[in-house]
């Protein structure tokens, strides 16, 4: 069964005016990525990774060129649209974990939820079963200074897949974690790829977390490179 | 968790700089609060309505020149006067005290009747002080303050004029602008004075309002080139005279209090702007989760409305408290008199913080809804 494509990118490109000057960030990307895919880009510092992760998970526009995600033309959408399509289709994992430094990590997980229609009891049970499913059971009631990088990254997973989104996009999600807490980290990813039928997408530097993915994207000067 | 316990915990974040905003907030608006309680104090007796039926004549050199006693009888025929009397401003201190903490005045009682417009007797009757030339009538507030009662005897020693009336307390009224006052015979100031044949003003009734204007004219050159010409003026006009002495009263309250609400505005508005710019990077994150302007706005509002107002109660209540609470009227040895901190004021203060929240959450929204999901991630990255 072939399936359709969940991401279906055409002739992509944005530019950014510094000054008097235009940088090319994306240069014509044109790619399909199929459901339950986990692919990785790499490409050297400053190459477009993040500005085309960016694009596919609708909190950044293009210039010109088309963005389809799950049938979806997501640069027609008006703001308020896209933060509603990014709440149920998109999760996110950064680098730098951005939780919520006031909230627990189960308040953290939960904030996404806030915006549905579920009830607190609802809410509750979703939120442990995303801390179940990366290992953080014991820890909801922690604040994030209270919990480890590689746990805070859990946390963050927990957040990004607790609407049970079918795009999970994540920029360097092991830049700031050493190299046990690295592997937990792209085992869930690869296991919610594997076993979940998320289509993960994942910028790395790293060759031996790419070896995690099941596609390898090579990004060079904003364009895609075989 | 609930959006509102998120924004509980989003306000308290910083818990010292919430408590210092929420103090800052109180303090001004227990000021605010306070000057504007000031002001009506100050206020007051002038905007009473009989005020402006009484007419005092004075002497056009000065108050304290006085005016010859023969003059009563022109007064009497001048055409509107309802009632005249004798007004001499006695300035005594009561019993041991060193300062004038209540005004007295001689007056010729049966006249003085028909200018008591306001009040009722409280206590005593008038015709006992009509009667008693060593008698006076004493205002409600003197009789609770001392713990005087009918009978009891006033001693007042004089500071312009060299004698110490000895009264006893025939009657009490209430329900004037002032229950101060205590009013004596003016027969027997003029008696201890060795009839000098001299009253302090003139104190006269019109029938309305509308006619003490051609009065005041009428008394005024009743007398014009005379030996003592007068100047006649309204009640009213009279004690705003007495008022613009302390400088322009409401002018002066009404700056400060300007003062006051915008340095609150700027304390309020720096902080909110201080709590939204170093959340950038976490509203950022929230757009991302999918929140929308609209719901990070509400946030906003609700944490800085909730800030202003919780200020804003602690200091007007606190106000009333306090104000409600301390005997002004025997701290300040009866220059404050009522001090009420009326609804309308405390209603006032509310809405004066409940736009501080408002206004202190605009400048902190447009910056937040300006910033994009990648520049606000990229912020302090
Ligand atoms: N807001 C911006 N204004 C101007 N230029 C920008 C902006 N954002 C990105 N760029 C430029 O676009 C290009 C691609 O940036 P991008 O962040 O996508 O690179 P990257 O591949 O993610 O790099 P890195 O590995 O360092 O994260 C760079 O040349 C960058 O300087
Ligand atoms: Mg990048």
């Amino acid at each position: 069964m072939a399936a359709e494509p969940i991401v279906v990118i055409r002739e992509l490109t944005k530019t950014y005016l510094q000054g008097d000057l235009n940088v090319t960030a994306l240069n014509g990307v044109s790619l399909d990525i199929l459901p339950g895919e986990f692919v990785v880009l790499m490409g050297p510092s400053g190459s477009g990774k993040s500005t085309l992760l960016h694009i596919i998970a609708g909190i950044d526009r293009p210039t010109s060129g088309s963005a389809v995600v799950q049938g979806i033309n997501i640069a027609g959408l008006n703001e308020s649209q896209l933060a509603e399509w990014r709440n149920q289709n998109v999760g996110f994992v950064f680098q730098s974990f951005n939780l919520i430094p006031v909230l627990t990590a189960a308040e953290n997980v939960e904030l996404p939820l806030l915006l549905t229609d579920l009830d607190s009891k609802e809410r509750r049970r979703q939120v442990a079963t995303a801390l179940e499913l990366v290992g953080l059971a014991d820890r909801g009631h922690h604040r994030p200074d209270q919990l480890s990088g590689g746990q805070q990254q859990r946390a963050a997973i927990a957040r990004a897949l607790v609407t049970d989104p079918a795009l999970i996009v994540a920029d360097e999600p092991t830049g700031n974690l050493d190299a046990k807490s690295a592997g937990d980290v792209l085992t869930i990813l690869q296991s919610l790829s594997r076993n979940a039928g998320k289509t993960v997408i994942m910028v790395t530097h790293d060759p031996k977390s790419a070896a995690f993915g099941s596609r390898s994207l090579h990004l060079e000067k904003g364009e895609i490179t075989p | 968790m609930t959006l509102a316990s998120f924004v509980i915990k989003n306000a308290l974040r910083n818990r010292r700089r919430a408590l210092l905003t929420v103090i800052s907030v109180a303090v001004s608006c227990g000021l605010l609060v306070t000057l504007l309680t000031l002001e009506r104090e100050l206020t007051i007796p002038p905007e009473s309505e009989a005020a402006s039926l009484r007419i005092i004549a004075r002497n056009k050199v000065s108050l304290a020149q006085p005016l010859p006693a023969k003059q009563l009888a022109v007064i009497d025929k001048i055409p509107g006067v309802v009632a005249v009397s004798p007004f001499t401003f006695f300035g005594g201190n009561f019993r041991e005290e060193t300062v004038t903490s209540f005004a007295q005045f001689a007056v010729d009682p049966a006249r003085f009747k028909g200018l008591m417009v306001e009040g009722r007797i409280a206590e005593g009757s008038y015709d006992d002080f009509v009667a008693d030339r060593t008698s006076c009538f004493v205002g409600a507030d003197t009789m609770k303050r001392y713990g005087l009662k009918i009978g009891d005897r006033m001693r007042f020693s004089g500071t312009f004029y060299p004698v110490d009336p000895d009264l006893k307390i025939a009657a009490v009224f209430q329900g004037t602008v002032d229950d101060r006052g205590v009013f004596f015979h003016h027969k027997l100031l003029d008696e201890l004075m060795g009839n000098p044949g001299t009253v302090g003003t003139w104190y006269m009734r019109v029938a309305s309002a509308e006619t003490s204007n051609d009065v005041i004219a009428r008394v005024n050159a009743a007398f014009a080139n005379t030996s003592a010409e007068v100047r006649a003026e309204t009640e009213r006009a009279f004690q705003m005279g007495f008022i613009s002495m302390l400088g322009n009263v409401k002018l002066l309250i009404g700056s400060v209090s300007t003062v006051v609400v915008f340095t609150l505005m700027l304390v309020t508005v720096s902080t909110m702007s201080m709590a939204v710019r170093e959340r950038f990077r976490e509203l950022a994150v929230l757009k991302a989760l999918g929140f929308r302007r609209r719901e990070l706005f509400s946030f906003i509002l609700a944490e800085s409305f909730g800030l202003a107002l919780a200020g804003g109660m602690l200091g007007i209540f606190g106000a009333w408290a306090i104000w409600t609470g301390i005997d002004l009227q025997k701290l300040t040895k009866g220059f404050l008199l009522y001090f009420e901190v009326t609804p309308r004021i405390m209603a006032t203060g509310g809405v004066v913080a409940a736009l501080l929240g408002i206004v202190a959450s605009i400048s902190p929204s447009i910056a937040m809804a300006r910033i994009s999901v990648v520049q606000g991630l990229k912020t302090l990255d």
